[in-house]
């Protein structure tokens, strides 16, 4: 685990005999012999001989017993770091060193005089050798004794902090989380200037060996939340961890289920927030979508806007996305059961019309309807999928072809477009991509609800939904808390989003207690009376 | 086992109250008296909520089964736990066919009766499956919709100016005697006798939460709703269109029309119906299959899935709509009396004397846990 302690955090030097570091693998491991030859030579055997492990000589008369042996792997490391600082002042050092001195005296010198890294450490075996140079880290061998220092030099081209591309707003923080694991760590603890901000690391993993690091506020967080996060944690045994989606599967509390028990965030701002609400976050080195548990149905209808923007503007579009997430789900449905089975309930102008258009329609409602649907499904993979490059096509074919023709030929009618469009716009309305998904494949069961049994259908489709949704939680909360069970206090922030001054106390599933001690208007904000 | 919260008591005594019971213009009998009659019952209803509660709180841990075993012996309570078993398995299947006869009448002409008894059937079944905890919350979710509606309905009729309450007059014209004859016993036993069936729920309140208070307050909310559902209805058609229609709700809000935008409201009060009866059906139901599981031990899947088949298969019994409101209202009727106010009070005598409940006194029976 200490090597994770990353680059540049660690300042002191560490002891150069830590016990306890290596001792689980300590048993199949391989103690490093006391020549430097045969050290890096052994090494770089165990790692296939790839051209891209560098071993750097140093000192002594041969190159079979040198003074001082350099290994790192030259793709993982920062060239301009491990030159700067290691390389350049060891020669130095051996250049000037007149009495030749070796062994321990040697490694300790090097530890505390020599090499300008932050964070350095003494290992034994070849195992602890290879995980590290795996990490990015140097390894120095030194003759003349049975040991080696290591020290951070990771490094090499990252992406640099853009603009998050899922999550957009227009007033709020612009930077999104990157791939690479310490730049987000930074981006959070940055925001969250807290000692009591708890960043605990761990690798996943059997062949990738993915840092994962679990996040959350000590005193705000509930332990048994954090402790249940770290129990779901270790019981991961897979190959390979290439996203944090592959740690959301293992941990979610259910898996047959459309809706997602865990939220993916990019945005630095919305994890910082989570985190101060009492929630847990996951980040996973390699992407930059970060966990974060437990979560509720309606945290997916929460934008990172709605707290940058006025609190009436952002209630209205609070309630629009609760509105049109439904319709997204609903509507089609609707028009189906209304257009085979209560012809009766539209206004009579309004079933004239629709009547007329219908009239020479070859398909019933249901089939027009799944046509519509799947392929706007289509169209919508399309525009994901296809090459930037060829991308008006997309929409050609998709509002000429499609939309136009199809009516002119006859083949759909003009509302069902209209109806189809409606729903799709919808569903990009709701801020996270997955509880928007949940929506699209639920559509489709409720419309062939609608098409066997109309409105009766439909309601039978909502009760076994609000059963499922009910008995589903997220790492023991329910997941529709606030509305079932009935917290009051937490409604302030739920189908609408209250004035920050009215919102007290944090949400009380996730831990509860108080954010701030006032709780009213401030008497500037208040009218004040004609004189 | 999930603790409910006393606002969840409150809210399911409100909607298994509401429950099916605006269907039907009960006390018509009494003519525009019909709303006395309500209260009546109501207050009646209050009095057997009392007997319940004095119940629940000798033994506050102890669902109806062992709270019978308890007073009865382990022999006699296993009896008459299988006889209330068997009650509320009856009533869910009233309800059942509730259900099909409302949809046929209203929204699904042509589908054949059974399509939509087997789906209510699946869909109590999912519910009971899931277990009180997430069932309640269920509740919990469609109770905002049903008072919101029931308010969208009230506001647009009084919009529409169509309640005359001129037709409420003149109160008492032939004496209290229809009003009482009309709110005893059926009044009483549908709905507010009912509240017999929360016995198998009660004990699940989180301790330390004051149930008498929390049950008074659900019972008399809705007691005055659906007086005041009643009054607004026979204010609408009157006491000689409300006799005659086998669904006035339905026909009071067909009579909205608004700006030729808003009408044909109709579908609104199917889907509160429909809310109503299966939160009424489901609770029925489960509350048979926790008596059954706790007399009688085995799973909940299996007992769940016996008691449905039961459910279905009786809601078939009758013939045709006529005959089943004929038994419901003659028959049965006698029936619940028994389960709702002779046993109830059998009950509270029994341990009256057998001074249970007080401090000090063990239960003699075993009591049967839950899980």
């Amino acid at each position: 685990m200490a090597l994770l302690s990353g680059r540049n955090t660690n300042t002191s030097t560490p002891p150069i005999h830590d016990s306890s570091h290596g001792s689980k693998k300590s048993s199949a491991a391989t103690p490093l012999s006391r020549k430097t030859g045969d050290n890096a030579a052994s090494i770089s055997s165990r790692l296939g001989d790839s051209l891209d492990v560098v071993s750097r000589t140093i000192g002594g008369n041969s190159p079979e017993a040198a003074a001082v042996v350099i290994v790192y792997i030259g793709s993982l490391i920062d060239q301009q770091m491990i030159h700067d600082n290691v390389i350049q002042p060891v020669m130095i050092a051996l250049h000037a060193n007149k009495e030749q001195s070796s062994g321990l005296k040697m490694l300790e010198l090097l530890s505390r005089n020599i090499i300008a890294t932050g964070s350095m450490m003494a290992i034994k075996t070849e195992e602890e050798a290879l995980e590290a140079l795996l990490n990015g880290f140097c390894v120095i061998f030194v003759d003349g004794i049975e040991e080696a220092l290591i020290t951070v030099t990771a490094g090499g081209e990252q992406r640099s902090v853009n603009v998050p591309i899922t999550q957009t707003v227009i007033r709020g923080p612009q930077h999104g989380f990157t791939e690479d694991i310490y730049t987000n760590l930074g981006l959070i603890r940055r925001i969250i200037r807290s000692p009591d901000l708890r960043l605990t690391g761990k690798r996943i993993g059997r062949r990738t060996q993915t840092n994962v690091f679990v996040a959350y506020i000590d005193g705000i967080a509930q332990q048994s939340v954090v402790d249940e996060v770290q129990r779901r944690l270790d019981a991961i045994d897979i190959d390979g961890i290439i996203e944090s989606s592959y740690i959301e599967e293992f941990i979610q509390d259910r898996t047959f289920t459309p809706f997602p028990t865990v939220m993916n965030n990019e945005r630095p701002d919305v994890v910082a927030a989570s985190l101060l609400e009492g929630q847990v976050a996951i980040i996973v080195d390699g992407t930059p979508f970060v966990l974060i548990a437990p979560v509720t149905f309606f945290k997916f209808f929460q934008s990172a806007e709605d707290y940058y923007q006025r609190f009436d503007i952002a209630s209205f579009l609070r309630l629009l996305r609760h509105i049109t997430f439904f319709a997204s789900m609903l509507l089609p449905a609707l028009y189906i059961a209304v257009t085979t089975y209560h012809q009766e309930m539209l206004p009579t102008t309004l079933l004239i019309s629709l009547a007329a258009q219908r009239e020479g329609i070859p398909f019933p409602a249901l089939l027009e309807a799944f046509l519509m649907e799947i392929t706007f499904e289509v169209l919508r993979e399309a525009g994901v999928r296809m090459p930037r490059a060829i991308g008006p096509a997309i929409s050609i074919v998709g509002a000429l072809v499609l939309g136009q023709a199809a009516v002119q030929a006859g083949l759909v009618s003009p509302a069902m477009v209209i109806v189809v469009a409606f729903t799709a716009i919808s569903n990009f309305v709701t801020p996270h991509i997955n509880i928007a998904i949940a929506a699209r494949l639920i559509r489709f069961s409720l419309m062939l609800c609608a098409g066997l049994l109309g409105f009766f259908g439909i309601m039978t489709g909502i009760i076994v939904l609000l059963t499922h949704l009910a008995g589903l939680q997220s790492f023991g909360v329910p997941y529709m808390t606030p509305i079932a069970p009935f917290i009051k206090s937490s409604w302030k922030d739920i189908l609408i989003r209250a004035p920050r001054w009215a919102m007290k106390s944090r949400p009380e599933v996730l831990g509860g207690g108080k954010r701030k001690a006032n709780a009213s208007m401030p008497d500037w904000q208040r009218q004040k009376k004609p004189e | 086992m999930d603790k409910l919260s006393k606002y969840q008591i409150v809210v399911m005594i409100i909607m298994f109250e509401l429950g099916s019971t605006p269907l039907f213009q009960l006390g018509v009998k009494a003519k525009q008296d019909s709303w006395l009659a309500m209260t009546l019952a109501a207050c009646a209803g209050l009095l057997l909520l009392w007997i319940y509660l004095r119940i629940q709180n000798r033994f506050p841990e102890m669902g109806l089964a062992d709270l019978l075993r308890v007073h009865f012996g382990k022999l006699l309570g296993t009896f008459t736990g299988v006889l209330f078993g068997i009650y509320f398995t009856y009533e869910a299947s009233r309800n059942a066919r509730d259900f099909s006869e409302l949809t046929v009448m209203t929204i699904l002409q042509q589908t054949p009766q059974w399509v939509i008894i087997f789906t209510a059937a699946l869909i109590s079944l999912y519910g009971v499956y899931k277990g009180p905890a997430v069932f309640f919350r269920v509740v919990e979710m469609l109770f905002p919709v049903v008072i919101v509606s029931y308010g969208i309905i009230v506001f647009l009729l009084f919009v529409a100016r169509l309640p005359n309450f001129h037709k409420l007059l003149p109160m008492l014209e032939n004496g209290i005697g229809p009003v009482a004859h009309a709110a005893f016993p059926d009044i009483l036993s549908f709905p507010f006798g009912q509240m017999i069936v929360f016995l198998m729920f009660w004990h699940r309140l989180a301790p330390g939460k004051n149930l008498g208070r929390t049950a008074a307050m659900g019972y008399m909310i809705v007691a005055i709703l659906l007086i005041l559902m009643n009054a607004l209805s026979m204010a609408v058609l009157g006491p000689d269109i409300s006799a005659l229609s086998s669904l006035p709700l339905l026909e009071v809000v067909q009579l909205i029309q608004i700006a030729n935008i808003l009408e044909r409201l109709d579908v609104f009060v199917t889907v509160l119906l429909y809310i109503g009866l299966y939160v009424k059906m489901t609770l029925f139901y489960m509350a048979a299959v926790m008596m059954m599981k706790n007399l009688f031990k085995g799973s909940h899947v299996a007992w769940s899935t016996i008691v449905v088949l039961i459910i279905c298969g009786l809601s078939f019994l009758e013939p045709n709509n006529t005959v089943r409101l004929w038994i419901g209202l003659t028959v049965m009727v006698k029936l619940y009396t028994l389960f709702q106010i002779a046993v109830p009070i059998l009950v509270l005598v029994v341990g009256a004397a057998r001074g249970l409940g007080t401090k000090g006194a063990p239960p003699n029976a075993e009591p049967v846990g839950e899980k």
